[in-house]
């Protein structure tokens, strides 16, 4: 039988300013019609590259320098832009990673199904209606027919992917590329976007290519799994064998740094004095205005108590307001309730001396982001050591404490990686000597390797230093790892609060079951 | 700054605006050296001559030399408008940022202040001040800065917003940096480059505003040789002798379409997406 998607020792270069940059190199894979293939690989490895190139829409400095793709019978590299228009969508579709800008702002959800099905499928404008209805309805949206009349902002990220896999599965192609689709959701939505794809392709028997990071999800949703690495598959296998008989190096390294809830990092327990006790933090963005109400405080009235040295989680979906504390007890956002710590109350961000803020520090998300681009390495480091008191020959021992070079300090952020930028960030935080240390999803725009050394390097920190962590995360099976006590949040309350050691039991608040069961430990 | 160089030398229009610029800058620098003659070097048997080997570009009423006043305006009329440009970005700039860094109710006071001053057209505004402080290269000098900051601030602030919710800057925040810090160390160099593209074509604007004003009297005074002052002059003998009033004309547009370039280019090359 001929496969449904055939890609022969394929090769693809970028030309750059600096000279021409390898992306794939000698890739050949092959899906069998209702086959799903898995490609796994780390942040450039070339395999949203490679979804590009099926689609026949590579950037204009790419350089095809061999192979073949073919689409069952279809040479895709042949094909003029008129004849894609044909098999793009009818015979390949794609879903995006991120479903926020996938769907146009300015149309209505009904415009946006309606045209692919009447483009791909020779519908008239009622057909198309009626079967988009049925599409909606079959991907568990509730209402379809209110919903085609909505505009993109009006619905939730987790519905907007439910639609555009509606139209993708809609338009009956032989193939369907999924290029991270869950990774711009929450935990609970992209488990449930997970159990709508199985059901679908055991429906449809459509084929698949899924392109993630995630080599736990994997085993979810793939028959088969490519490992991809600088642009080489390293190793193919099937789903359920890669976990327990990898091959590869590689992907013995990638299994190894896959979190684990059973395998402890930290052993030690905490002290019994309370660090930090907040109560009744409720933080609210924007005040009322004339003729509009104030909107809903962005958490409830939480409590929370960090004993020295301890680490405390704290997970919950998007928008449960986890952030929101950080940014309370931070002094960046304005809150109502009591702050004790180090003998002292504060009850705003006003109140908040030098010594709490040097005592208190914090690591954003987006290492990009949280480094000043117009500033040299050493400078950033060397600000709270000015700020704090401290030597600003100190630098190259902080980059030291974070295993990065000495020479480091006078580079300039861009030209660092990901997890080396943030390690920068880490040695800003420690350079204050603080007491608290607050991660906000730290490891969570980092590859599953780069996460696992981050990780290493916070624990040998805390051995150093002493330090308490406040590590809020979406991913339980990490923050199961390390921490002491683990805090459950949803729409802005904290529904559980619990030890690590009753973490498993069966009185375990109901949401706190939901999160767990949607981050299923990997097998094998 | 050799690389900014290169990457705005890719394209014609930006070795244009650089040769012109470099032209202008040799000008301001050499003028009146550069000269044949001297800018108010009267010479009554040669009035109202036409362009030739004499008089390259003509002579004015006076049997002046057009192209020696041209030369030696040019001290006049171009690092007037960059001051001016230079005052105004400024000020604009530190408003700009500062409205963003404060931001809730201060924002909106500042914003909606500056949104009154900016509905009074910058011309009207500029000839407002000129009138108070009194004619005089100076004052029009202070008159176009301070017409020109709230636009200055209006861009910066756009800009300045989006840096503001950057985590550096919530990072410096938390660390309990004071604002004079945050605003000045942490946010200004992340806003210069718009704020640089927006300065070089305003100076186009500051060129002719201020050729305007010397050209409605207010700026320099005669008998200097200011190139707007020389537009007004000539305005009189336009059908008798056209080159007197062509030549300064001339001269401003280039200047302004010299600056404009550069900005194009300078916008094109600090825009770290065109990486090709």
């Amino acid at each position: 039988m001929r496969a449904a998607l055939t890609i022969d020792n394929y090769g693809l270069d970028y030309l750059t300013a600096s000279g021409v940059v390898p992306v794939l190199r000698d890739v050949s894979l092959a899906i069998a019609p209702g086959e799903v293939l898995g490609l796994v690989g780390e942040s450039g490895s070339g395999k949203s590259s490679l979804a590009w190139a099926l689609m026949r829409h590579l950037p204009a400095n790419a350089r095809e320098i061999s192979g073949s793709l073919q689409l069952g019978d279809i040479d895709l590299q042949s094909l003029t832009a008129k004849q894609l228009t044909a098999v793009r969508g009818r015979r390949i579709g794609m879903v995006f990673q991120d479903p926020s800008t996938a769907l146009n702002p300015t149309l209505t959800i009904g415009r946006q199904i309606t045209e692919a099905l009447m483009r791909h499928r020779d519908l008239n404008a009622r057909d198309a209606k009626a079967l988009a209805i049925e599409l909606l309805g079959h991907v568990e949206l509730r209402d379809p027919a209110a919903v085609l009349r909505r505009y993109p902002h009006e619905i939730s990220g987790g519905e907007k992917q439910r639609v555009i896999i509606a139209t993708a599965f809609g338009c009956r192609p032989d193939v369907i590329l999924f290029d991270e689709p869950t990774t711009a959701l929450d935990v609970i939505t992209g488990a449930r976007i997970i159990d709508l794809f199985a059901r679908l392709r055991a429906e449809t028997g459509v084929a698949a290519l899924y392109i993630s990071h995630d080599l736990a999800m994997m085993t979810r949703v793939a028959d088969r799994v490519a490992v991809i690495r600088h642009g080489r598959v390293v190793e193919q296998a099937k789903a359920s064998e890669i976990f327990s008989r990898p091959q590869h190096d590689y992907t013995r390294s990638l299994i190894a740094a896959v979190p684990r809830p059973e395998r402890r990092l930290v052993h030690d327990i905490p002290g019994t004095d309370v660090l930090l006790q907040a109560r009744g933090i409720e933080v609210q963005y924007g005040r009322a205005g004339l003729f509009r109400a104030a909107p809903p405080p962005a958490t409830k009235a939480v409590d929370i108590d960090i004993r020295a040295g301890e680490i405390v989680g704290v997970v919950g979906e998007s928008g449960s307001g986890k952030s929101s504390i950080a940014r309370a007890l931070t002094g960046l956002a304005r809150f109502s309730g009591a702050i004790s710590f180090d003998g002292g109350t504060l009850h705003g961000a006003g109140d908040m001396g030098a010594g709490y803020r040097r005592d208190v520090q914090i690591v954003f998300q987006h290492p990009d982001s949280s480094l000043n681009p117009r500033h040299r390495i050493g400078e950033i480091l060397s600000r709270p050591l000015k700020l704090y008191g401290g030597d600003t020959a100190a630098v190259p021992r902080l980059l030291e404490q974070v295993r990065l070079p000495a020479s480091y300090a006078t580079r300039w952020p861009h030209q660092l990686s990901g997890g080396e930028k943030q390690r920068v960030a880490i040695a800003r935080a420690f350079a204050a000597r603080p007491r608290l240390v607050i991660c906000d999803e730290i490891t969570a725009p980092l590859d599953v390797s780069v996460q696992a050394q981050i990780i290493d390097l916070l624990l040998a920190l805390r051995a150093e230093t002493g330090a308490a962590y406040l590590f809020i995360t979406h991913d339980l099976n990490l923050i199961r790892q390390i921490a002491h006590r683990i805090v459950v949040m949803r729409h802005g309350q904290l529904v559980d609060s619990r030890a690590i050691d009753a973490f498993g039991t069966d009185d375990v608040h109901p949401y706190t079951r939901e999160l767990m069961a949607a981050s299923p430990a990997p097998v094998g | 700054m050799t690389e900014l160089l290169q990457r705005m030398i890719r394209k014609p229009q930006g070795v244009i605006g650089l040769t012109l610029l470099v032209a202008l800058a040799i000008l301001c620098l050499l003028g009146p050296w550069l000269a044949p003659y001297g800018p108010e070097k009267m010479d009554f048997l040669g009035r109202f001559r036409a362009p030739g080997w004499q008089n390259w570009l003509g002579a004015d009423q006076f049997g002046r030399d057009v192209l020696s006043r041209l030369l030696s305006g040019a001290r006049a009329t171009v690092p007037m408008a960059l001051a001016a440009t230079l005052a105004g970005s400024a000020i604009g700039a530190v408003i700009g940022i500062g409205s963003a860094y404060l931001g809730g109710k201060s924002d909106e006071a500042i914003m909606r202040t500056n949104d009154a001053v900016m509905a009074i057209p910058g011309l009207l505004m500029a000839l407002l001040l000129v009138s108070t402080l009194g004619n005089g290269a100076g004052n029009a000098v202070v008159a176009i800065a301070l017409a020109f900051a709230p636009g200055m601030a209006r861009v910066t602030r756009s800009v300045a917003l989006a840096v503001r919710n950057q985590d550096y800057v919530k990072a410096a925040v938390a660390r309990g940096e004071a604002a004079a810090h945050v605003i000045f160390r942490e946010m200004l160099p992340n806003v210069m480059g718009p704020i640089i593209i927006e300065a070089t074509i305003r100076v186009s604007f500051a060129v002719m505003l201020f050729a305007t004003l010397s050209f409605l009297g207010l700026g320099a005074q005669p008998p200097a040789s200011e190139w707007g002052l020389m537009v007004a002059d000539a305005r009189q003998y336009m059908h008798r002798a056209p080159w007197i009033l062509i030549a300064p004309s001339a001269a401003i547009a280039l200047s302004a379409i010299a600056f404009n370039l550069v900005g194009d280019a300078l916008r094109d090359a600090l825009n770290p997406r065109d990486d090709r």
